[in-house]
């Protein structure tokens, strides 16, 4: 069999996931809970869970109107899908820039890659993931105006663009494989593997990158800043696991991947929440899946804290 | 799996099978109705010319390889006689004025074959007097019967059997008369060596009658071959049969064929001494056409009487007891299913993307209900459409699904222009609903425009190579006539079409795709093992 390579690995498939791990673990009235943005931010703040500040929550194209005036206020934000993924429909506005020409006010936003976009532009993007066109099966949605979050100084030299962000799996409430996503100038900032950003598998243990793939190659060198992948500590480690743990209570999905963002002043918060994580994070890391989830299923039953099973993981992943 | 699962599936797969296996060896009923050639549908238009009010022309009738039904005459304003008590049928139209109008006459017509190899030999002396007719001599001028005698001696011996000296006339007039269209006496053909089809017809004839064997002139129709149009008018042609072993075997000279007629010659009559003055273009205009009717390869109508006489539960719940057009519709939608479980095998157990769910599928619809090329070729056109939309009106910045509903129009009038500009407007009227599909599909256009943007070049590509890929799977499987008909026939499959989509809706293992995606993995921890267990030592 061409696969026993992959079986002896460990290696996680599409169809094994789907079926023994999400249809299994995750219960589908939960769902929104992860896939609706703005639920998830609900459910965070009664948690106590940090996460991106929600400016405004646009939900009908008659509050479009006078955004100009709501948006002029903040010095940067982000626009996002509420149930978007894979980071499609994102957009980083990282300048408002307001010009008066003979007596008309003109407001500019300049994006996170310095193009500038026209107040309608901004307008017309919001009205496009009001419509559907981001999210997951088309229907109609709500977008986000959120708090654009800074880059914690340890990535200046690791991030061409945007934010990394670090993605956890979390089995039954443990962290299982953890990777941070950088982003590069040919993923055009984002954070997103399949647009060619880096996969940096990560130690659960101590929190040191082991290895880093670009678009399932391994790479040894940023492509942008030509510094070495392998070896970088994350600062904050054990929190951002607590953080991810936690997730798991807050949602009651076992079979979870936790987006989390570090900030320079407030430390890890909550990104977003996802409940069909990707498989690459095992490129990233050079390693399967498969026996670190079928681990931690006799330690499932044991009602642990988040605290406690965050010990479970870093002693053996 | 569980075991009920297990129980099932195993129910859901087996049960059609044992049903099958029951219909065929209980109820000896066969599993596909049997094929039927392809049919003529024959028409025939005659006029006579001058002032008559009555006249006749020859018809096709029944006999060794050929088949007729669905026979139509327009009888309006006529009396309509039809005298086949010969080898021949003659159709005769009379009114009490003359006949100025055309009368018509149309059927059906299934042609075999027919092939006699290893003609016995043949030393019969006297025949039954009825064909008399076939052995009498026409009046020669003097010094051809002359030199039909020379010619006689060249190429026979004297003491051979009929069937050898029938063999040797053929060999002559076959190769030795050279075709030539003008020349159409008798005399002329002895001296010159050449002579029109008819000519070489009638010199075999009166060759053979001279050996006493019986022997007819009869006239037929080259039907059209697959290039030339169907409103092409066709003409009569002839050739011969001899009567050897009690048998008519035909025989022509004038293509080369010795006891075999091939499918495309239709026999309309077996006797042109007895029609010649009726259709010389002297006293009859007339028009022959003749066009394949492909549409009932397989015969259902035996097969639905068989299936009813068989009187079992089978033959209540039978798709044949469907009105026509419905069983139409249902052929093809039998195959939907199939079609499903390509798409799940390519999707799951290869792992090919595709663009929304159940595109390809659509898609093959498409291209089944019009044609592949065409199919193809509009589909790139609305994909162009598509893209070139998101371009354009992306300037005017319009809510999504008003955008949507233009895609959908533009498409519209994409098949409107096409129906306008197409001459081939039956292929629109007959298939109503073969441009559906691709108004579905349509609505999942735009969100290729968005991959184009959002995952580049590369991955749409994929995944619309993919998408098509699976189409013209699919394409292929439904253009296999017998798997449209043995669903369709057999439409309790279905169960086991579904036991079949469980066993791969339990499938666990990784997709043919992740092979590929996670080979760099494989390699890679097979390169730092080794800088380890190199390290060891």
């Amino acid at each position: 069999m061409i696969f026993r390579e992959l079986k002896e690995l460990g290696i996680l498939g599409i169809n094994n996931r789907v079926g023994r791990y999400i249809l299994r673990h995750n219960k589908r009235s939960n769902y929104p809970l992860v896939d609706n943005k703005v639920l998830t931010a609900q459910r965070a703040e009664a948690w106590g869970i940090a996460m991106p500040e929600n400016y405004m929550i646009v939900e009908n194209y008659g509050s479009l109107k006078n955004l100009h005036l709501k948006i002029q206020d903040y010095d940067s934000f982000v626009i996002k899908p509420a149930n978007g993924s894979q980071g499609n429909g994102i957009i980083v506005i990282k300048e408002i820039i307001k010009e008066e020409k003979n007596g008309v006010t003109r407001v500019l936003c300049r994006r996170s890659n310095d193009k500038l976009m026209e107040i309608e532009e901004v307008k017309h993007h919001i009205s496009g993931i009001l419509s559907g066109l981001y999210s997951l099966a088309g229907q109609s949605d709500t977008a986000i105006i959120q708090a654009k979050i800074d880059k914690h100084p340890i990535f200046d030299n690791y991030s061409y663009g945007g934010i990394p962000d670090i993605r956890v799996i979390v089995f039954e409430g443990y962290p299982v494989m953890s990777m941070v996503r950088l982003p590069t100038k040919s993923s055009d900032g984002r954070a997103n593997l399949h647009q060619g950003a880096i996969g940096a598998g990560i130690n659960l243990s101590d929190g040191c990158t082991n290895n880093a793939v670009i678009k399932n190659q391994v790479v040894e060198f940023h492509p942008d800043t030509g510094h070495k992948l392998v070896g970088l500590q994350l600062p904050f480690w054990r929190e951002s696991l607590e953080l991810a743990a936690q997730c798991y209570d807050m949602v009651e999905l076992g079979y979870l991947g936790v987006d989390i963002v570090l900030t320079p002043d407030k430390g890890p918060i909550l990104l977003e929440l996802n409940a069909r994580p990707g498989l690459g994070i095992q490129i990233a890391n050079l390693a399967g899946l498969v026996p670190r989830l079928e681990k931690i299923r006799p330690q499932a039953s044991k009602n642990l804290l988040a605290r406690e099973r965050v010990d479970f993981s870093m002693e053996n992943f | 799996m569980k075991k009920i699962i297990v129980l099932i599936t195993t129910l859901l797969i087996v049960t059609p099978l044992a049903m099958l296996l029951y219909k065929s060896q209980v109820l000896n009923l066969s599993l596909l109705p049997q094929m039927v050639d392809d049919v003529w549908n024959f028409h025939l238009t005659a006029r006579p010319k001058g002032d008559h009010t009555s006249f006749s022309f020859p018809i096709p009738k029944p006999g060794p390889g050929i088949k007729i039904s669905d026979e139509r005459i327009r009888s309006k304003n006529f009396e309509v006689f039809i005298d086949s008590n010969s080898d021949s049928a003659l159709a005769t139209w009379s009114s009490k004025e003359p006949i100025k109008q055309r009368v018509t006459y149309s059927a059906r017509i299934d042609l075999k074959p027919l092939l006699y190899k290893n003609i016995p030999k043949d030393y019969t002396e006297t025949y039954p007097k009825g064909l008399n007719r076939y052995l009498k001599m026409p009046i020669l001028l003097p010094e051809d019967v002359a030199a039909i005698n020379h010619l006689e001696k060249a190429i026979l011996e004297g003491n051979e059997d009929k069937t050898s000296v029938v063999r040797k006339i053929y060999y002559y007039v076959e190769e030795e008369i050279q075709r030539n269209t003008s020349i159409k006496t008798i005399h002329e053909t002895l001296n010159t060596g050449k002579g029109s089809p008819l000519i070489k017809a009638k010199l075999f004839n009166i060759m053979a009658r001279r050996q006493k064997v019986p022997s007819r002139v009869v006239v037929m129709v080259r039907m059209p071959d697959l290039k030339s149009s169907a409103q092409a008018k066709l003409r009569f042609t002839f050739a011969n049969e001899v009567f050897l072993n009690n048998k008519w075997i035909p025989i022509d000279t004038n293509r080369g064929y010795f006891g075999e007629r091939p499918d495309n010659f239709m026999v309309i009559h077996r006797n042109y001494e007895e029609v010649e003055k009726i259709i010389s273009k002297k006293r009859v205009s007339y028009a022959i056409q003749a066009e394949r009717a492909r549409i009932n390869r397989f015969n259902k109508t035996e097969f639905k009487k068989e299936v009813i006489k068989s009187d079992s539960i089978f033959s209540r719940l039978s798709l044949y007891r469907l009105p026509l057009p419905l069983q139409t519709m249902f052929t093809t939608i039998m195959l939907i299913p199939i079609g499903t479980l390509v798409l799940s095998i390519a999707r799951n157990l290869i792992g090919i993307p595709t663009f929304g769910i159940f595109t390809p599928i659509l898609l093959t619809l498409f291209f089944k209900e019009t044609s592949f090329g065409f199919g193809f070729l509009f589909f790139s056109i609305v994909v162009l459409i598509g893209i070139g939309e998101r371009y354009v009106l992306d300037k005017f910045y319009l809510l999504a699904v008003p955008r949507l509903s233009i895609i959908l129009t533009m498409v519209i009038m994409l098949m409107i222009g096409y129906s306008l500009f197409s001459t081939d407007i039956a292929f629109i009227s007959q298939k109503h609903l073969a441009f559906f599909p691709i108004v579905i599909v349509t609505t999942n256009i735009e969100r290729l425009s968005i991959m184009l943007t959002e995952e580049g070049l590369v991955n749409t590509l994929k995944t619309l190579f993919g998408t098509l890929v699976i189409a013209i799977l699919g394409y292929l499987l439904y253009s296999i006539h017998a798997l449209e008909m043995f669903m369709f026939t057999n439409p309790e499959l279905l169960f086991t079409i579904i036991g079949l989509l469980i066993l791969i809706g339990k499938y666990k293992g990784y997709r043919l795709s992740e092979f590929l995606r996670f080979r760099d993995l494989v390699r890679q921890k097979k390169k730092k093992s080794e800088i380890i267990s190199n390290d060891i030592p």
